[in-house]
């Protein structure tokens, strides 16, 4: 559906996209993760034909993306991480003006005003000027006025930023209801949390480079990392660990052991069965999963928020 | 106290790193002490002199005199010639056709010496001074160096006009006989030569009338009621408030300068808001936005001037309605310009702060040096010719044409091309560094 073609795009002397190449398909919640400068909000605005590239080519079906291109924007729908709204403005007057710019008039707007401010649960604030607004709110009408004109493909460029948390489920089960709808999104952020919890097939970006594309399974896979087991260091713990090595590596902390399983200990069942064997209560127990921060720091080194 | 200081070294970085404070905090002032300097201080070269048609149509020798000493003024600039209209004569004023200058803004004031100026018989000097006082102070101060010069000169002439004024009562003879008769008694009780007294009353010695400078109180105090002066005002008689009607363009200009470059760098203020990335999302087109704004703006500007010129007309009488049409015409054309100045602006500079900085600097230049504050005829001459590369010159000068000119469409046509011209011109070059994305 949207084909990112080898971009490559500079910013002076730095390199801020090298050969890029994703293929996102329809209906997939696709996330783009990466660190802060990473280049995920260039490609972005590629995306969005608000910056050109350097070279290479984004396909949106048989059609060209670029800047000029005006008929595509239509089939885009673009959440910026800004607050790209009027703040002296009320919710409906911004979504009048956004919607009009999309061509849409007369009734048919004002149902898809109505619309979208119910999906974003802000029906009771329409008349109020934005600047009153709470963050979560602004962000929430924010994504509001990007789906005024139905867009098939949705472009979120981190749009949780600054959200307390409780918004921030709020917007992301708006935005699972809407992919659930059947629109493709594509999601860019630095947390590793909203990535794992949103997205069915993920791309890690790091300067400027796309480090690893899959699913989740996929990226964690790639590790070949087993789950790793934490033990609480108390009394009654710390008299039988000497045991523990039947199990596993052993690697002591402050206030936990951490155990990384040897063969045979792949299942969980088996470890806590081991354990309540030696005298250790699954109270003290504790099983670690590697996640995409793992996946970055094996690939990079770094850690996400390096 | 450690803390006090740390806190005042964190100020100072601050200011230090923000470029339009420093702009605003140095660079301004200076700029305008340069201004003020050059106009009340006489320092950075010399100030510009106030033109003035000359007209002498007399032969006599006091008219050559007086012709000289204005030549030699140090304030004024007399002109007795003009470039025809085809450009290829040098032709001389006449009175008619200075009054016309006078009249249609060319020039401030002409001095007239027609042929009768000094007659061989004539008992008085006149003298005719026809003004514009579309800058009051400079027209007073024309006014007031035309006459000292006048005044400072007329006593060397005072005993032939005493003598021409004892011949038109007593009759030449008994003049004659009169004179010889107060030389005689003047030569008896004085110890001086009755002939030297004679010749002193009778005949001007034209050698001494050009190279002394000598006066005296109670020579004047004679001299003035031998001649004639006779001012006459060409423009703006019936105009109600003319000290407002002169000065409100002039002031309207410069904040139409200010809220319409606060306007156009308002592309900046959306552009770090973020709404200009989403209108440049949706299908329209650069062109468009840019287009949108200009529209805008230009209608910002004329909403602004004409309230402000319904203002003075309802509360302080200047009257707009007489020739509303080509007010109406200077207002779209300076807003139209004053908009390209804060395109022009907005496509240079990177932030909104780094605008604010150098519109503000160039604004109030531009002000002080176009004529908002004071006249142009006040500046130094090299001033004088930076001050017609501002549009702020052509837009006071085009509205002093209107409202106190009353000129028909001919009298602002340059003014108006002027200004469209330099609009045009900006406006282009700002869509294309729009549409190229730079801004």
């Amino acid at each position: 559906m949207l084909r990112i073609d080898h971009i490559v795009k500079h910013f002076e002397n730095l390199t801020a996209l090298n050969n890029v190449s994703i293929n996102i398909n329809k209906g997939e919640f696709f996330g783009l993760l990466g660190p802060n400068g990473a280049g995920k909000s260039t490609l972005m605005n590629i995306i969005i034909g608000y910056l050109e590239s350097d070279s290479g080519k984004i396909l949106y079906g048989d059609e060209h993306v670029s800047k000029n291109n005006l008929a595509l924007r239509k089939k885009f729908g673009y959440v910026p991480q800004e607050i790209s709204l009027y703040l002296e403005l009320s919710a409906y007057q911004n979504l009048k003006i956004f919607g009009q710019l999309f061509n849409l008039q007369g009734k048919a707007l004002e149902n898809k005003i109505d619309e979208v401010l119910l999906l974003v649960q802000l029906t009771d604030r329409k008349k109020d000027p934005v600047k009153d607004f709470s963050g979560g709110m602004k962000r929430r009408l924010n994504l509001a006025a990007s789906l005024l004109h139905d867009p098939e493909i949705l472009l979120c460029d981190e749009p949780t930023v600054g959200v307390d948390p409780q918004s921030r489920n709020a917007i992301f089960d708006m935005l699972l209801q809407l992919n659930k709808s059947g629109k493709t999104i594509v999601y860019t952020t630095h947390y590793m949390e909203e990535a794992e919890r949103l997205c069915s097939r993920l791309a890690i970006i790091d300067h400027g480079n796309i480090i690893a594309e899959g699913t989740l399974i996929d990226l964690i896979n790639l590790l070949n990392q087993r789950d790793t087991i934490k033990i609480q260091k108390t009394s009654a713990t710390s008299s039988k660990i000497s045991l523990i090595q039947e199990i596993g590596q052993l690697t002591e902390y402050d206030f936990y052991y951490e155990v990384i399983p040897n063969t045979g200990f792949e299942r969980n069942s088996k470890i806590f069965s081991k354990l309540e064997q030696i005298g250790i209560p699954n109270v003290f127990i504790q099983i670690s999963r590697a996640n995409l921060e793992d996946v970055f720091l094996n690939m990079t080194g770094r850690s996400l928020r390096d | 106290m450690k803390n006090i200081i740390r806190l005042v070294i964190k100020d100072i970085m601050r200011f230090i790193n923000d470029k339009p404070a420093m702009v605003l905090t140095f660079i301004v002032p200076i700029l305008l002490i340069i201004i003020f300097g050059n106009i009340f201080g006489g320092s950075g070269g010399p100030r510009g002199k106030s033109n003035l048609i000359l007209v002498n149509e007399s032969n006599s020798i006091v008219a050559r005199l007086i012709e000289a000493k204005l030549d030699s003024s140090k304030s004024l600039k007399p002109v007795k010639t003009y470039i025809s209209e085809n450009g290829s004569d040098t032709l001389k004023y006449n009175e008619e056709i200075a009054k016309e200058w006078v009249r249609t803004g060319k020039m401030p004031a002409a001095i007239i010496m027609d042929k009768n100026f000094f007659a061989d018989t004539s008992s008085t000097l006149k003298f005719k001074f026809y003004y514009d006082p579309k800058n009051e102070i400079e027209s007073n101060i024309i006014q007031g160096n035309v006459q000292q010069t006048i005044f400072t000169q007329i006593p060397r002439v005072f005993p032939v006009l005493a003598q021409r004024n004892a011949a038109k009562f007593l009759g030449n003879d008994s003049t004659e006989l009169f004179i010889k008769g107060v030389g005689k008694i003047i030569g008896k009780y004085f110890g001086v030569q009755a002939d030297s007294f004679i010749n002193q009353a009778t005949k001007i010695d034209t050698a001494k009338l050009f190279s002394s400078s000598s006066d005296t109180s109670t020579e004047n105090r004679f001299v003035s009621n031998l001649v004639k002066f006779e001012s006459e005002q060409l423009v703006g008689k019936k105009i109600t408030n003319p000290g407002l009607t002169r000065t409100v363009g002039g002031w309207a200009m410069m904040f139409l300068l200010f809220s319409l470059t606060g306007a156009a760098t308002s592309l900046f203020e959306e552009k770090q808001e973020g709404t200009l990335k989403r209108l440049l999302c949706m299908p329209i087109t650069r062109t468009e936005i840019l287009w949108s704004k200009y529209i805008y703006t230009i209608s910002l500007g004329v909403f602004q001037l004409l309230v402000l010129f319904i203002f003075s007309w309802a509360f302080f009488g200047v009257e707009i309605f007489s020739n509303f049409l080509n007010l109406l015409i200077v207002i779209f054309s300076s807003a139209a310009a004053a908009v390209s100045f804060g395109m022009l602006i907005t496509s240079i500079t990177k932030t909104f702060n780094q605008a604010n900085g150098v519109s503000t600097l160039l604004i109030l230049v531009m002000s002080a040096v176009g004529g908002s504050w004071f006249p142009t005829s006040f500046l130094p001459d090299w001033m004088q010719v930076i001050s017609k590369g501002t549009l702020t010159y052509w837009s006071v000068e085009a509205f002093i044409q209107v409202l106190w000119r009353h000129a028909s469409f001919s009298g602002i046509a340059m003014h108006v091309a002027v200004l469209l011209i330099i609009a045009i011109l900006i406006n282009s070059y700002a869509l294309m560094r729009f549409k190229r994305g730079v801004i």
